[in-house]
């Protein structure tokens, strides 16, 4: 017994010496990791102190630490607004809206580029496709301004070539959810389906040659090989994106929307910024803000262990 | 990459089987689904840039405009443009951020990816940890905002890139790329002597142009292109990046503090919004190419499992 103890002990001095010496080896890995954790903490997780003034009165002279403590009252003031409801949906149909656009696109061009016969088209669609996504939505707002202003935008003139009455797109409440959803699928088409490109050079070209050999069509082959050959990508893109469904893409809303079309516009993340920053609520948004990450937290959490069970393939 | 040609096309290099009349209406339709796809790219764009070129006597609807033939192009809007001076200052103020903020986001990311990437390191979960927490529970703007504000950044350039220094989102595909380079090289450098610090700079950064390379342009194009950050960040005009001056223009507010050249200019009011918004689009399709050449390589490594 004594002596089984005694050859524990033994165990364990050995086993932190040995974790000591590790240390020690690896000491240059920590002076490496000093400068970047150092961010971390001032940049992120200073934040998340700060975070604490949702269930404070927060007043800029007293600081986040002196304000004083009101418990839930900034969350029940939202959630009991009339607001709530409304934010909460606006912000799920943008991005289920974009999802449902964007994602059956962004296969369909992927599986055009794929199975294009002629080099030279391919090529410019290939190229042409990534480039909105690199302008920003301030660049997009002054693109589709030209497309879309009411007095002198290609499409009223095209309306008006037809007969019809020219629209205010971005302050008419019909009009404006589609400009949302389908200026972010031109932006975003073409780089979305470059992760189902990817995909599709990875089939195996011998699958397609005996299928010709056997008499299946083009369409076939689409239907019966390369539809279900990147069906795990397909799995994989959708639940990550379910994951940030409460993304909804402030920029894009922020830079399109006018208070003509906040009814139909405003987004969680538009809500908070004007509560915030403009109106100086900053506990009441935060509260929001908070009640955002944590909702988002354990969605994408939910989606990164759905992932990695349905798929194998997680983002962490 | 290099056999790309044989992926793409399998029924071109078996000749000797016959494309059927299915075969032949799927290509019709790929085809004719691809040419849409141009247009609906291209019109946007091509409207812009006629609108920008429109000479001030211009007499038509916008339709006829987007057929302006080039020798009626007018480059008044960006004489204007250019002889502004704020205009030149927005532009100067952006290429700082832009620069200033690669350098930063490369010089903390590429450790903390390298450092997540040394699977003996002891901590290393504990570090990973502090890592992904505060990606996956954002507590949103306000915090941030009074945290820059805390710390004085508040009208200085740096407010606009250093929240935004370190992408987890970047780091993670970075670890991923390191991780996958062949751990005898790293262990036969340490055997040799070299510290960790040695294995970084001659060994594994090396090997890792192409990650740099698109790692490094993802932050530029997020610098260049943002305009949240200086918004709340910035309230001396003089400090104004190009997306906020180009913001301002568009939405026509300050129109004559910000761009004195509204009164004299001898081009459309909208000529001048839209030559300003190529403008400041021409950085990034001037890089674009580059981008091009690393980002599907980078995109792929993001989708790899961790």
């Amino acid at each position: 017994m004594k002596k089984n103890q005694a050859t524990a002990v033994a165990e364990t001095k050995k086993q932190r010496s040995k974790l000591c010496r590790e240390i020690i080896r690896h000491r240059s890995v920590y002076l490496l990791a000093l400068l970047p954790l150092v961010y971390y903490i001032i940049f992120k997780y200073i934040p998340i102190w700060n975070a604490q003034i949702a269930f404070r009165d927060f007043k800029a002279v007293q600081g986040v630490v002196g304000s004083p403590w009101i418990g839930l009252e900034n969350f029940r003031e939202f959630f009991n607004s009339f607001y709530f409801w409304s934010l909460l949906r606006n912000t799920v149909m943008y991005s289920v809206g974009k999802l449902l656009i964007s994602l059956p696109l962004s296969i369909i061009l992927a599986i055009a580029i794929y199975e294009c016969t002629r080099p030279v088209l391919r090529k410019v669609v290939q190229t042409l496709a990534y480039l909105p996504h690199f302008l920003s939505w301030v660049i997009m707002y002054g693109i589709l301004l030209t497309l879309l202003a009411p007095g002198d935008g290609v499409f009223n003139d095209i309306i008006q070539v037809f007969g019809g009455h020219p629209i205010d797109f971005l302050s008419n409440t019909k009009a404006f959810p589609w400009v949302v959803l389908f200026s972010d699928a031109w932006k975003e088409m073409g780089w979305s389906a470059i992760i189902f490109i990817a995909a599709l050079m990875g089939i195996d070209v011998s699958l397609f040659e005996a299928a010709m050999v056997e008499g299946a069509s083009s369409w076939q082959r689409v239907r019966y090989i390369t539809l279900p050959s990147i069906l795990p990508v397909i799995v994989t893109v959708l639940i990550l994106k379910l994951g940030t469904i409460l993304d909804a893409g402030f920029n894009q809303i922020f830079m399109l929307y006018s208070p003509q079309v906040y009814s139909v516009a405003d987004i969680i993340d538009t809500w908070v910024y004007r509560q915030g920053l403009l109106e100086f609520k900053f506990g009441l948004a935060t509260a929001v803000g908070l009640f955002k990450g944590v909702f988002g937290m354990i969605l994408v959490l939910f989606a990164n262990w759905i992932s990695k069970k349905a798929t194998d393939s997680a983002l962490f | 990459m290099k056999n790309r040609k044989q992926h793409l096309k399998p029924q071109m290099q078996n000749k000797k089987v016959k494309l059927t009349r299915a075969d032949h209406t799927f290509n019709i339709v790929v085809d004719i689904f691809m040419v849409i796809i141009l247009i609906a790219i291209i019109l946007p764009l091509w409207s812009t840039i006629t609108l920008s070129f429109r000479p001030v006597d211009f007499i038509g609807s916008n339709l006829d405009g987007m057929f302006l033939s080039p020798w009626k192009w007018s480059t008044a809007a960006y004489e204007a443009l250019l002889g502004n001076n704020g205009f030149l200052m927005a532009f100067m103020n952006s290429f700082k951020i832009l620069v200033g903020g690669v350098v930063c986001a490369l010089v903390l990311t590429i450790p903390m990816a390298y450092v997540l990437s040394v699977q003996s390191l002891p901590g290393r979960k504990i570090i990973n940890m502090i890592v992904i927490i505060p990606y996956v529970f954002n507590v949103g703007m306000i915090p941030a905002y009074l945290l820059v504000r805390d710390i004085g950044l508040i009208n200085h350039l740096p407010a606009v890139f250093l929240p935004g220094a370190i992408s987890t989102y970047n780091c993670i595909i970075m670890r991923q790329f390191f991780v996958g380079i062949p751990g005898e090289l790293k262990e036969s450098a340490r055997i040799d002597g070299c510290s960790e610090m040695q294995v970084l700079f001659r060994i594994v950064l090396p090997l890792s142009k192409a990650i740099v390379m698109t790692i490094g342009l993802y932050y530029g194009v997020a610098f260049w292109n943002d305009f949240f950050n200086a918004m709340l960040y910035l309230n001396d005009s003089y400090l104004n990046p190009l997306p906020i001056l180009l913001r301002n223009i568009l939405i026509g507010s300050g129109m004559n503090e910000n761009l004195e050249v509204t009164a004299f200019a001898n081009a459309p009011i909208n000529a001048i919004k839209a030559a300003s918004v190529f403008m400041s689009a021409i950085p990034m399709v001037i890089a674009y190419p580059f981008i091009q050449k690393y980002f599907t390589k980078g995109t792929l490594l993001g989708s790899v499992k961790g």
